[in-house]
């Protein structure tokens, strides 16, 4: 006998077991936009399953304001979305208000113990002022807001137009902080930061914002009739209503000046138009609010800029003059350049200046300010120059989104945590890639197609006789619609095990969507950024190599397998039936929750993410715990998000169907169905399987095979 | 020095007409031996099969010994597909011992046509290979290179498919078997004149005798049997429609009328140096094609 | 690649019937690429034993299941030396090489075949394998366009074609094409039509006598390699 020169001890061959629970998925680059960094990937994909309330428990625990955010933010993330290269971005802020909406109070628990002594204060209520105030409470310090107004939010409240943001969704939020035990100063200014210290605080946070509007440098500015784009807003938004006349006109191409129009069109006024020096494409406001703004009978003129401002008896009469676009400027958008000789006027009756606003942060908080009267920072720690102060939010970035206050307002928090407990700021550590990189042609084609969702809004007639929001919010089919578009970036398949891949190319060849490919050296290569996540290969891997990065994704089928098995051991109705189901049809449309109610008993169902992941062993092990009948529903060709799932089905069901039948078992005791579409209900569907299942049994106790 | 009756025959420029007849699956011989005394005077020479279609039967050896015993001429088939090159040369030495010196050399139907599916094909020469070989024996020497204490005679024949619907590469193979010393070709079944005719432009430059091959039909359903499952018979669809409108029961006669047909059609054209029937178990049939194809004649 | 296909249910189970600790043995090379013993077949093929004992009420076999990167080279069973002392026999999916050299390697340990080696083969398409070549040791694959007509001949002829094709495909199956024709067309393709025209003699069986040997280390003491 030849034996081995070299004595090889045995090891353990897998250190890390196929279904461990590392994770190894990449950071989408829609959670990578976000300035919270929330799970988009995951509660859009929740939303898809149906789940909405564990969606919104992931909201709730990315951001401490959803519902503010569902109404204004900016989605950056929509901007990032990649499947945005395939047909439209997915609608992930309307998602996020139906998750809100939907969920209502149910997820939120505000409630908080006091475990230090140091008292926080915070001066201003907007988003970062509050979003601080509530993670240094939840944290346990005990934490007072300083708000000048009568009511709170800053720009929550009187910035943003009501037919934007209710105002009953930021007094609910105010709420909670206050049920968390954070008091709340209104009416009270902050003059001196040393009173602050002086009173007992132990750290400050400034944000108090940009409200101080830029002045256009024109002739007869300060005249009456004029009136800067903010104070406007503030003036409307605390109930009074200043009276405008029929013509107005608004300087200005941002979102303020956008809600200026609007909000003058609510007040009345029969011809607002908006002036902007620069082009459309240059134009800074959110391309829906500008179209919302011209169906609601704004006009704007572009390439224009008002000279000056004359004022008689009867009106104002506004000289401008044209524009044209000339070399870029340091912010990369073309200065505009005055043509020459190409004045014109026009009579209004008020002028709004909404060109941009900048902090007004008293001199005696003896803080460094920098350029736009900001103040300074330094990024990491948002420490000021003054020791204990910290400062966040408008008042240091200038004009920004409410979503970038809220994660400067959580990062103060932990910043303040820090230094009060003495710590250094933890290094961050090296966390999960980002995904980057575009989507390939070929997998572009193959993806299926399905437009976006918008969500449903008020008719433009009805909009503007009021200041009710205009944005409705998602049925819930439309919804799990939307949501099911998601790619899933970044949570697909990967060779984890190299060793084991015997380069057959099964991947390779079975993959709708030309994903994998061979590399360098011959070794496979399943790209993170291309791969659409359907588990196809991961099923076909004759050596099991591949696994799903996300470790939920790995355990689910077997996990959810394990647990109908302990619990049908316990039951005693025969025939057993396991059912694998798709959670994103059948759950996702609520079909199958009535299922239960319905169809005759006997039948447990394995939900699974998608039936193209089910693998032949899994189908075998149902009927190793003693299945008589398994079916596979899953949502078939023609609803499958992802391409070919039924084909796989259909594969796997033959391999299984054989082992049945050379063991002596009726192949039909295993079965496709299709549960949504067709002219069947879906429990009639069921019983029939159930009732032939039955004739099975029956047979074979006739036979004498299956002895009990 | 003529090696045999049939090659005598053959370049005599008579017309020849050769036949074949079927051994039987068992050992009894009675009705083979019915077949050899009814034809061995209206050919000119009879081909044994063997092992026709891979089905198991009666060795062809023995059927020529037969003949050979009766006073007719035999055409010894040999196929490469069971008999290694020992068993072949061995056969050919008992034949020429026997003075049976005509032989048909060819590949053989595969195995899977056949009713022994799970038999191992042995091939180990094919038909241009087998032809060599004889050529080599003949020169006094074994494929192994070993002297033979007496040699061997033969008159070599091969087959050709001149119906074959991809022609160029069998016409390379013709090449080969002319190259390798066949004198004579039998062809597979000819059903339409103007196959053997383009075939004959061809094959005339070359010093061998060609017989066409004439498959005896008796219906259209037989017709279509044999395109599905008999290797190298391609029926045309001219004959299938011809056979179809016979009437009942008269399907036989209207096959016997197409042979003959054809034979008198070649015989007058002097296509080629003559035919060879194939009657397909229907073996007592042949003089009366020849009868209809007004070559009835004695030959011995 | 070594192309094999796993045994009837039936007959794997005759085969093991009388061991009560069975280990499946899986080959991660060939027999992974063919989808016949790989991993995923070792662990589909225990779920598959175990139903049938569960259904017919037996106990008889207990299933480890384990699978290593080849089956037919000695150092990769030697990780197997511990587990062999808890089995009463071997399952092995390893093709016919890998069973030899797993009994080789502990003669001890009753060991059975799985699969049922065909033949050497490549993929046309995903699940679907052709024979290509039948280790002739005489290659002739530069004489015939590429296509061997050892392999695709159903006759295996080195002079052809027959007679026997129809419509370009074969006496023996209407699937397969006749390999003389493929070898025609491809000589023509490359204009090298003489190498068909070419007498070729009988094939060598000898060539390497059964079972073959293939020795490249130089036998040093017999004057082999310079001083």
């Amino acid at each position: 006998m030849i034996s081995s020169s070299v004595d090889i001890p045995v090891r353990h061959r897998r250190i890390v077991p196929r279904q461990g629970s590392f994770d190894h998925t990449l950071v989408p680059p829609c959670q990578d936009a976000c300035p919270l960094h929330m799970e988009i990937r995951e509660y859009v994909d929740l939303i898809a399953q149906g789940r909405v309330l564990e969606a919104l428990q992931v909201i709730r625990e990315g951001n401490p304001f959803p519902s503010i955010c569902a109404y204004v933010c900016t989605h950056p993330c929509e901007e990032a979305c990649r499947r945005g290269q395939v047909d439209n971005p997915i609608a992930i802020r309307a998602l996020k208000r139906f998750a809100v909406e939907f969920g209502g109070d149910r997820m939120v628990r505000p409630e908080a113990e006091t475990k230090y002594e140091e008292k926080v204060a915070i001066a201003g209520s907007g988003p970062a002022g509050l979003a601080a105030a509530y993670y240094l409470r939840k944290l346990g310090y005990p934490v007072t807001i300083f708000e000048a107004h009568s009511e709170l939010g800053g720009m929550l409240r009187v910035g943003i137009p009501k037919y934007r943001l209710p105002r009953e969704v930021v007094d609910t939020e105010v709420q909670r902080l206050t049920q968390m035990g954070v008091e709340i100063r209104a009416n009270s200014p902050v003059i001196s930061l040393d009173l602050l210290f002086q009173m007992g605080y132990k750290a400050v946070f400034v944000t108090v914002g940009a409200h101080q509007g830029l002045r256009l440098g024109i002739e007869g500015e300060d005249s009456p009739g004029v009136v800067d784009g903010a104070t406007f807003l503030r003036e409307v938004n605390l109930g009074l209503k200043p009276a405008i006349g029929e013509r107005v006109a608004v300087v200005g191409g941002g979102n303020v000046a956008i809600d200026a129009a609007r909000t003058a069109l609510r007040l009345g006024a029969s011809k607002v138009s908006i002036l902007y020096r620069r082009s459309r494409e240059e134009m800074p406001a959110d391309p829906v609010e500008v179209e919302q703004a011209q169906e609601e009978g704004v006009e704007i003129q572009f390439l224009v800029a008002p000279t000056k401002v004359q004022q008689d008896t009867k009106n104002l009469t506004l000289t401008c003059i044209r524009m044209e676009l000339g070399e870029p400027d340091r912010s990369g958008r073309r200065q505009p350049v005055p043509v020459q000789g190409s004045e014109f006027s026009v009579a209004i009756d008020t002028l709004i200046t909404a060109i941009g606003q900048a902090p007004r942060v008293p001199e005696d908080f003896r803080l460094r300010i920098g350029r736009g009267s900001t103040i300074r920072v330094d990024p990491l720690t948002l420490t000021t120059n003054r020791e204990a102060v910290f400062a966040g939010g408008d008042a240091v970035t200038g004009p920004a989104t409410v979503t970038q206050a809220l994660a400067t307002g959580r990062q103060a928090a932990l910043r303040i945590d820090d230094y009060l407990r003495h710590r250094y700021p933890a290094v961050s550590k090296p966390g999960r890639q980002t995904l980057t990189g575009d989507l390939q042609p070929k997998t572009i084609e193959m993806i299926r197609k399905h437009n976006r969702l918008e969500p449903p809004v008020l008719p433009p007639e009805t909009r503007t006789k009021e200041f009710a929001a205009i944005e409705l919010v998602y049925d819930w089919e439309s919804a799990v619609r939307e949501g099911r578009r998601c790619l899933r970036c970044g949570m697909g398949a990967e060779i984890l095990f190299q060793d084991k891949c015997a380069t057959c190319l099964t991947c390779l060849r079975v993959c709708p969507y030309h994903v994998p490919f061979v590399g360098e050296g011959g070794v496979i290569q399943i790209p993170a950024d291309q791969c659409q996540a359907c588990g196809v290969c991961v099923g076909e891997c004759p050596a099991k190599a591949i696994t799903l990065r996300k470790p939920r994704d790995r355990r689910q089928i077997d996990g959810e397998l394990d647990h109908v098995i302990k619990a049908a051991g316990e039951s005693k109705v025969k025939p057993l039936i396991v059912g694998f189901c798709c959670q994103y049809g059948l759950y996702g449309t609520g079909t199958l929750a009535n299922l239960w109610r319905e169809s005759k008993a006997g039948i447990w169902v394995v939900p699974v993410l998608c039936v193209g992941k089910l693998e032949s062993e899994q189908i075998l092990r149902a009927f190793g715990m003693g299945a008589e009948g398994v079916f596979i529903a899953g949502c078939g060709q023609e609803q499958c998000a992802r391409e070919n799932t039924a084909f796989w089905v259909q594969q796997r069901i033959a391999k299984v169907r054989k082992v049945l039948t050379q063991i002596g078992m009726e192949p039909q005791r295993l079965q496709a169905v299709n549960l949504s579409g067709g002219e069947d209900n879906p429990a009639a569907v069921l019983d029939r399987f159930t009732e032939q299942i039955g004739e099975f049994c029956l047979a074979s106790a006739i036979k004498g095979e299956v002895r009990t | 020095m003529p090696k045999s009756l049939f090659e005598e025959k053959l370049n005599s420029g008579k017309f020849i007409v050769t036949t074949e007849v079927g051994p039987p699956k068992g050992s009894d011989v009675s009705e083979l031996t019915h077949h050899i005394e009814l034809l061995k005077n209206v050919v000119d020479a009879i081909n044994v099969t063997d092992h026709q279609s891979s089905v198991m039967r009666f060795p062809s050896i023995g059927g020529c010994l037969l003949i050979k015993e009766h006073g007719g001429e035999p055409v010894l088939q040999m196929t490469t597909r069971d008999r290694n090159r020992l068993a072949l040369q061995a056969e050919l030495l008992l034949a020429h011992s026997r003075g049976i010196h005509n032989v048909l050399c060819l590949t053989g139907d595969s195995i899977d046509v056949g009713d022994h599916k799970e038999a191992k094909p042995v091939f180990d020469l094919d038909s241009v290979q087998l032809i060599r070989m004889i050529r080599t024996m003949e020169s006094g020497k074994d494929m192994g290179g070993n002297e033979l204490k007496g040699a061997v005679e033969f008159c070599i024949g091969a087959s050709v498919h001149p119906a074959a619907d991809f022609i160029e590469p069998q016409l390379i193979k013709f090449d080969k078997k002319v190259e390798a010393g066949a004198q004579f070709f039998q062809t597979q079944g000819i059903f339409d004149l103007n196959t053997l005719r383009r075939f004959m432009q061809y094959a005339r430059q070359f010093d061998v005798k060609i017989l066409a091959g004439i498959i005896v039909l008796a219906s259209a359903r037989m017709a279509k049997y044999m395109n599905d499952n008999v290797p190298g018979v391609i029926v045309s669809q001219e004959v299938i429609d011809e056979l179809s409108r016979a009437d009942k029961n008269k399907g036989l006669a209207k096959g016997i009328e197409i042979a003959a047909g054809m034979i008198r059609a070649i015989k007058e054209e002097n296509l080629c140096h003559g035919v060879h029937i194939m009657a397909v178990g229907r073996e007592s049939i042949v003089p009366e094609i020849l009868e209809a194809a007004e070559l009835a004649e004695v030959r011995t | 690649m070594i192309i094999a296909e796993q045994k009837p249910l039936e007959e794997i189970r005759r085969m093991i019937a009388p061991y009560e600790r069975v280990l499946i043995l899986g080959c991660g090379t060939c027999m992974t690429v063919c989808g016949a013993g790989g991993e995923r077949e070792v662990s589909l093929l225990k779920a598959a034993l175990q139903l049938a004992q569960a259904r017919n009420g037996e106990q008889a076999n207990s299933f480890t299941e384990y699978t290593v990167k080849r089956q037919c080279d000695l150092e990769f069973l030697d990780l197997l030396a511990d587990r062999v002392q808890e089995v009463d026999a071997v399952l092995s999916l390893g093709c016919g090489i890998g069973v030899q050299t797993l009994v080789e390697r502990f003669p001890d340990l009753p060991t059975f075949p799985g699969v049922n080696t065909s033949f050497m083969g490549a993929a046309k398409e995903w699940g679907v394998w052709d024979e290509r070549c039948a280790a002739c040791g005489e290659c002739r694959l530069g004489d015939t366009g590429g296509i061997c007509p050892i392999t695709r001949c159903t006759k295996g002829i080195l002079n052809g074609p027959c007679a026997g094709a129809k419509h370009g495909k074969c006496e023996a199956s209407k699937e397969m094409d006749c390999a003389w024709i493929l070898i025609y067309q491809q000589l023509e393709r490359l204009g090298q039509l003489e190498r068909m025209r070419r007498y070729y003699p009988p094939r060598n069986y000898q060539v390497i006598p059964r079972p073959h040997r293939l020795v490249i280390k130089a036998d040093i003491e017999a004057g082999g390699g310079h001083a």
